[in-house]
């Protein structure tokens, strides 16, 4: 039996094309005995690294080899297409830059290429040409003459592809293609122009089909494609359809055996940072290394951190990482430099190096590092620093990098975007040409980002009829189609950078956003690749940081960084014991606000576990009650064996982090380290390839051999379930403790630098501007309203003599009224040179436009000079922009001129709260439910604070603003709902039943009013909803002027932003 | 709202796609109707409609009994109205959309005093002006001293409360009724002969088509009506598949269908209606009375569709789908289809089956031809044979077809008759495969 190579095989990378995954693609074609299988997708070569992968992967687990090989389709703008396949690394790289070269000629996701640009890069390339122009066309002159200049041009490098079509004349059409093969002396071969791995992918194929043209099923026509025949197929049937071109068959293994280039020889080599230039990179690291020791130890090294940076040094240099630490090195001072707050997130934080070196904030003294988590000689895998920076100053460190590196060097990752449940229903639907208030009606159920798609119950629920022929097939497809890459997009900070050309390695092409180049690979591709990426994140808490540190420089001289805060202060722990953690980093949310009082953090230690603690993963995994247990000293501290004691011991016997996770997986479960980490990994991906049971099996399997509980053993593995997308390492948690604390400590020293800083820093965080100075206020700041005469675009400190607590009073600025700009401001603010007295006279001397006047008008800017929001309002009304040189030759500050006077209705004090919220979405005159106060009592809706006194199981009957809706992942179906009032919050709880009653209520009230039953937990007071009723038509009351109530403006009404946020 | 949030709160939301177009047609129609109430009548803006009342009312009894009765009007086709009447039209404007009763008649321009400003028509923005600095209603508006106005909010502002009050001017444009395609006569003496009918009904028709040619336009579909003296009617309906406005030819058309009419006791009344209409403009015919052929033949299909029924007379038009019996439609005759609209690269059959006859044959799996093959109890030796061509159910229509694959079959019999045959690649219960034949090639 003669062997046969799959050499023409697009996968769904070339999306909306190719209809199975090329990990599928290359499994079926080992299975069916393949001798190799190549990849070539259209103009790309976005899917090769997922393809090569498999194929390693596959002779790691079996020991058999499929040969893979790295192509890829070269549609020509002639009309003409070729199979193009580098023999080696130099003809790799030239496709490389090929393909380059067609991408940055055009617009993101094109390409542009002519057979010239492949004539002048074809060398060492092997080429096949195709003759699939038409449907099933005879071969014409113009494949001639196309063969002959191949021909011409590459000699024997060039084959002529005979396929199958299964359509008519096919045997004539097949002998005159091989005829005029034997005329241009060209070798023909065999392929199957694959499509998808198995023949029942034919109906997703024809959907996507449908996707990317725009069509719908019934209109595709010819469009659909026309041979049903597109699966891999075994060598023997090939061998079959082509007995009458064996040649045809052989010649696919004589390719298969020339191609000799493997992704793997890709040599990834570091930037030289020749920063010091007499010494090597080793050395200069090891220089830099001890210099950022002595600064971070003044009182001398310990011992124990010198032998940690011996040891990792030892490796680094073992495994030549050093370049890497000296690059990212060099980013981080370069941010220092400017002036740009920033740490390092994720396993980097396990290394003494990288503390030294300033790059995260993890002391190794004081914490126990495991940097196997980092670095580790077994798994061979390129280090991976994450580092955050200010946010909204990212792109100059974005841009600096490019600068430095050249973008010949540097590029971001990209980013694979996926199907997920709404898009693909909804596109699935329309393939379908099903009505569009269908596929809306069913994905309006689907929260956020889920992956599990529309299930016939939802189809019951709108009343559809689920045995519909093409509703049956919309649940399907849409299932099938979940996961599948859609488009390539820009990874958020992930950079490549490498000494060689990059675009020797990888297909470059442009980002939509400018200025911006992007690799074709993702991040998983670059791991597997074993290539350098860094993460250039952004972080708002680390901006709202830098400002409150330069505000405490500023105003009370005290010179504070992050490392310098203290992480053992009481008075911090005793405020984050009370869940006073309004605007603090990461434990400000609600589900965080029930767990502090809860663990009761007293150590820096207790405040890793608390940011790790209420994550998905340890409450799927069911760990966070028992470990709470522990801590109140109720149950006691139990190991499930001897060997898991040193793994569980600094969490009281509990797995929290996804560290000890992967370690029981290692002791308990006897994975390999590599194999844990694959676990890891295939948690991670987004589409698991039916992995997830296989590694269940041997989990469970392995814990129950070894001895273990079998529910200890499925509650691990849900846990480590849960940890894949949202899981935090131990080391992550220990970087954002630190910000934790860091946040904390401001906020409780310096509440009035906090909020000064915070409101800057907006938008940020779990709450709105009106949430964080209502908790200032309440924890006695002063805040005064936005005045023309004393704001500024920022926030800013003033002095506040009579404060009994000595706390500088802020200021708000003007980027909190809606719709202002930030450079007329800095004009009104440059012409202040004397208080302005009136709107025009501000108009006249600043140059600011109208519109940017009627703003600060309506944000109550002017009231200092006697202009209430009306008043201020009606003369700029009577402003218009552009000179007027008959007024301008007036005296400035002159008598304006004459015009009746009109007076006025003044705005009435729940009015001026209204439009406090709309203009500034927050008001510091009053709550707005206390003008509602006496009609909610009269109603018998309670106030928030009532709950304080109320025993677990009462009934109440309470009505606050919403602040917060919430529906976390991990709770199916249950929705979170914060309220206040202007007492205090409190939270509701909206099981799924209550919630489908109550949909519009939960979802658009601003004004809510529940009846429920009160549930405590300690001091934690939940109300869990019996009915829900939407009041919000009670605020409108709130704007009225009494003797004005009959008249309402309809629709027009501006829509007051008592805004609340929505997390899914 | 958008339309995804409306469907957050509520999923079950019933939708309708907006159409301004047949609104505006529908307004424009019951504007139409409203002439019964006045000879001045104009559509205003996207809902509404203006009567001018001025020297009618007396003939419906009064103003207030004028209005009620508009209202009952409109309500007895169910439509939901608020009707105003006033002084000024802009007064009617507003007390019609903010006014509190939803039929008044106004007797003082006070009554516009507590409505809000958006009454004096004014645009979103400018009343979102007014509304900021407290000014809501026309009173507060009216409060306010006049020259500070046209500066802030617009000369269009004082224009309007001026036209609203009556201190200002204002006309409206009437409409003009659109007349119908229609001839009718009266008989003094009801007719009952054949002559009599075939006689009227030529008038009518002339009159018609002088009618449609004043228009430039053709009829497609008309009825001629007899109204009979004992109140019951007898009807002709005629169509053509273009337009047309030839005598003779619709005359033709009616005369197919003349000797159904019974006259009874006499006809008083006949009435012509072209309902269906299209524009038709002059053509010239060729020098050599040339370019007559297609009028013939569409003539000729009208004749055949009015005696044999309109959907005994069609042509086939591709359908773009793979499955060989789905890939014609009808078509109506006289639509004009390219041959290059049929796809070149698929030979197909003169001549298919419907539904494909079974057969009997040779052959070898997997998918070689067959050898010789029973059709209609005659065995025939295949001598030479194409394929397969394979062709995949439309999975999307129904489930069956999920698993349909056919391979066809261009075969040639020992006689060097041609046949087109397909397997049907699903197995049957017993483990073999169904042959059809599906066409003879010529």
């Amino acid at each position: 039996m003669t062997g046969y190579a799959e050499l023409q095989v697009t996968t769904n990378y070339s999306f909306l094309r190719g209809a199975s995954y090329p990990r599928e693609l290359v499994m079926q074609a080992a299975d069916l005995g393949l001798s190799a299988i190549a990849v070539t997708d259209r103009n790309s070569l976005a899917g090769v690294v997922k393809a090569y992968a498999a194929a390693t992967d596959h002779k790691k687990k079996t020991g058999q080899e499929i040969k893979f090989i790295t192509g890829c389709r070269l549609d020509l703008a002639c009309g003409r297409s070729l199979l193009c396949y580098p023999q080696n690394r130099e003809a790799y790289s030239r496709l490389v830059r090929l393909l380059t070269l067609g991408k940055r000629r055009v617009e993101k996701g094109q390409c542009h290429l002519t057979y010239d640009d492949v004539a002048t890069h074809g060398e060492g390339q092997i080429f096949i040409a195709l003759a699939d122009a038409a449907l099933g066309d005879f071969p014409d002159e113009s494949l001639r003459n196309f063969l002959t200049r191949l021909k011409g041009d590459f000699r024997h490098q060039t084959y002529l592809a005979l396929t199958r079509r299964f359509r008519p004349n096919e045997t004539p059409r097949l002998e005159a293609l091989a005829e005029l093969a034997r005329d241009c002396r060209i070798p023909t071969v065999a392929t199957n122009d694959v499509l998808f791995h198995k023949s029942d992918r034919r109906i997703l194929q024809d959907v996507v089909t449908c996707i990317r043209l725009g069509k719908t099923i019934d209109t595709l026509g010819h469009d659909r494609e026309w041979s049903a025949d597109r699966f891999l197929k075994p060598p023997a049937e090939m061998a079959r359809l082509f007995s009458r071109y064996p040649e045809a068959v052989e010649h696919t293994q004589a390719i298969a055996a020339r191609c000799s280039f493997s992704l793997g020889e890709l040599a990834y080599q570091y930037p030289d940072e020749n920063l010091i230039p007499e010494l090597t990179a080793q050395e200069a690291l090891e220089k830099l290394t001890h210099e950022g020791a002595a600064e971070r130890y003044p009182q001398g090294v310990p011992e124990k951190v010198k032998r940690q940076i011996a040891y990792e040094m030892a490796i680094i240099g073992k495994l030549k990482y050093a370049p890497y630490f000296l690059t990212v090195w060099r980013i981080v001072k370069q941010a220092r430099k400017i002036g740009i707050l920033c740490q390092g997130r994720g396993s980097a934080a396990n290394s003494a190096v990288c503390y030294c070196l300033g790059v995260t904030p993890i002391n190794p003294d004081e914490q126990k590092l495991l940097f196997e988590r980092f670095i580790s000689e077994d798994r061979g895998e390129p280090p991976d620093i994450d580092v955050d920076f200010e946010h909204e100053r990212r792109e100059e460190i974005i841009q600096w990098i490019y600068n430095t590196y050249g973008r010949d060097h540097a590029a971001m990752t990209a980013t694979v975007i996926h199907y997920r449940s709404r898009r693909a229903v909804r596109e699935v639907a329309k393939a379908l040409a099903l009505p569009e208030d269908i596929a809306a009606g069913l994905v309006a159920a689907i929260w956020g980002w889920s992956e599990s798609g529309v299930g016939e119950d939802r189809a019951r629920a709108l009343g559809l009829d689920p045995n519909d022929w093409r509703l049956k097939l919309l649940i399907r497809l849409s299932k099938q189609l979940i996961g599948f890459p859609r488009h390539l997009s820009q990874h958020p900070g992930g950079f490549v950078i490498s000494k060689d050309r990059l675009d020797d390695l990888v297909p470059i092409e442009n980002a939509s956003m400018e200025d911006r180049t992007v690799i074709e690979w993702d991040k998983d591709d670059i791991e597997t690749l074993s290539m350098m990426k860094v993460d250039v994140l952004g972080l708002g808490m680390l901006g709202c940081l830098r400002r409150a540190f330069d505000l405490l420089r500023d105003h009370k001289g005290i010179h504070q960084t992050i490392a310098g805060i203290p992480r053992d202060d009481p008075a911090l722990y005793d405020m984050l014991c009370k869940a006073d953690s309004v605007g603090v980093f990461q434990v400000e949310s609600r589900a965080q606000m029930n767990m502090l009082p809860r663990l009761k953090p007293r150590c820096y230690y207790d405040l890793v576990v608390e940011v790790a603690i209420v994550r998905p993963g340890p409450i799927q995994g069911g760990m966070v009650h028992p470990y709470l247990k522990r801590r109140q000293k109720i149950d006691p501290e139990t190991y499930p064996s001897e060997e898991l004691r040193a793994v569980l011991t600094r969490t009281m016997g509990v797995p929290l982090f996804q560290e000890q996770a992967m370690e029981i997986a290692i002791v308990a479960a006897k994975f390999t380290p590599s194999e844990a980490d694959a676990l890891r990994r295939a948690m991670a991906t987004f589409r698991n390839d039916g992995r997830i049971h296989e590694f269940a099996d041997r989990f469970i399997g392995g814990m129950t051999r070894n001895g273990y509980e079998k529910d200890f053993a499925e509650r691990c593995f849900e846990q480590i379930k849960g940890f894949g997308t949202y899981g935090f390492p131990e080391s992550h948690a220990a970087s954002f403790a630190i910000l934790v604390c860091a946040s904390s400590w401001i906020k409780c020293h310096h509440p009035d630098v906090f909020l000064c800083a915070i409101l800057n820093a907006q938008p940020m965080g779990f709450y709105q501007p009106a949430q964080l100075v209502r908790d200032a206020r309440e924890h006695g700041v002063t805040v005064r309203p936005v005045d023309v005469n004393a704001s500024r675009w920022d926030s800013v400190l003033e002095l506040d003599p009579g404060n009994p607590k000595g706390y500088l009073a802020v200021r708000l600025g003007f980027r909190l009224i809606t719709g202002m700009k930030e450079e007329p401001v800095a004009a009104l603010v440059a012409a202040r040179e004397r208080p302005y007295v009136s709107p025009r006279d501000l108009w006249r001397r600043s140059g600011v436009a109208v519109t940017q006047v009627v703003h600060l008008a309506e944000g109550d800017a002017f009231a200092s000079l006697g202009f209430g929001r009306r008043d201020a309002i009606w003369s700029v009304k009577a402003l218009r922009d552009g000179s007027l040189p008959l007024f301008d030759a007036a005296p400035s500050g002159g008598p304006e001129f004459a015009e009746p006077e009109a007076v006025l209705r003044p705005l009435t004090l729940g009015g001026e709260v209204a439009e406090d919220y709309v203009h500034l979405a927050l008001s510091l005159r009053a709550h707005p439910l206390s003008f509602l106060r006496e009609k909610l009592r009269k109603h018998g809706w309670m106030s928030l604070d009532s709950l304080k006194n109320k025993k677990d199981g009462a009934y109440v009957n309470i009505a606050g603003l919403v602040l917060v809706r919430q529906r976390p992942g991990t709770a199916t179906g249950v929705v979170f709902v914060t309220m206040e009032d202007e007492f205090t919050h409190a939270n509701l709880v909206v099981w799924s039943t209550v919630f489908e009653r109550y949909r519009s209520e939960v979802m658009t009230s601003r004004l809510l009013a529940c009846s429920g039953k009160v549930q405590t937990e300690g001091n934690v007071v939940h109300v869990v909803v019996r009915e829900l009723f939407d009041l919000s038509h009670w605020l409108k009351a709130l704007a009225q002027d009494p003797e004005e109530m009959s008249v309402a403006l309809p629709g027009a009404a501006a829509e007051m932003r008592l805004a609340s946020r929505d997390f899914h | 709202m958008s339309l995804t949030h409306a469907r957050a709160i509520l999923p079950a939301v019933g939708t309708a796609h907006a159409a301004p177009l047949d609104d505006a047609g529908a307004l424009a129609a019951l504007s139409t109707g409203c002439f019964r109430f006045s000879p001045w009548v104009a559509p205003c803006g996207a809902d509404g409609i203006w009567i001018d009342a001025t020297g009618v009312s007396h003939l419906f009894g009064g103003e207030d009994r004028m209005v009620a009765r508009i209202a009952r009007v409109l309500a007895k086709s169910g439509l939901t109205a608020r009707i105003a009447m006033a002084a000024t039209p802009g007064a009617a404007w507003a007390l019609a959309r903010h006014g509190r009763a939803p039929v008044c008649v106004s007797t003082s321009t006070h009554d516009l005093d507590p409505l809000p400003v958006m009454a004096l028509r004014l645009d979103a923005g400018t009343a979102r002006s007014l509304w900021r600095v407290g000014i809501k209603t026309i009173a507060a508006l009216k409060a306010i001293p006049r020259a500070t106005l046209p500066l802030r909010f617009g000369k269009l502002l004082v224009t309007r409360l001026d036209q609203a009050l009556g201190h200002a001017p204002e006309s409206i444009d009437c409409i003009v009724p659109q007349e119908a395609r229609r001839r009718a006569i009266v008989f003094a003496d009801p007719i009952s002969t054949a002559e009599d009918i075939r006689r009227c009904t030529e008038k009518l028709v002339r009159g018609l088509c002088e009618d449609l040619e004043k228009r430039q336009e053709g009829a497609r579909k008309l009825d001629l009506v007899f109204m009979r003296t004992d109140n019951s009617h007898q009807a002709i309906r005629v169509g053509a598949g273009r337009p047309s406005r030839d005598l003779k030819h619709i005359l033709k058309l009616f005369a197919e269908h003349m000797d159904t009419v019974a006259p009874g006791f006499g006809i008083d009344k006949a009435v012509l209606t072209a309902w269906k209409y299209a524009p038709l403009f002059p053509t010239q015919t060729d020098s050599d009375g040339g370019g007559q052929h297609a009028g013939d033949l569409a003539q000729l299909t009208d004749h055949l569709a009015n005696r044999l029924g309109e959907s005994a007379v069609y042509r086939l038009a591709p359908a773009a789908t793979h499955i060989p019996e789905r890939a014609q439609n009808r078509a109506a005759p006289a639509e004009d289809i390219p041959a290059s609209a049929w796809p070149t690269c698929l030979p197909r059959p003169v001549r298919m089956f419907s539904p494909p006859e079974p057969v009997e044959v040779v052959s070898l799996l997997p998918d070689h031809p067959p050898a010789r093959f029973v059709w209609r109890g005659t065995l025939r030796k295949v001598r030479c044979a194409d394929g397969p061509e394979r062709v995949c159910g439309e999975w999307w229509l129904n489930r069956d077809e999920v698993a349909e694959i056919r391979d066809y079959f261009r075969v040639e019999d020992q006689d060097g008759a041609r046949y087109w045959l397909f397997r049907d690649n699903r197995l049957t219960p017993n483990q073999s495969h169904l042959w059809f034949l599906h066409g003879v090639f010529a």
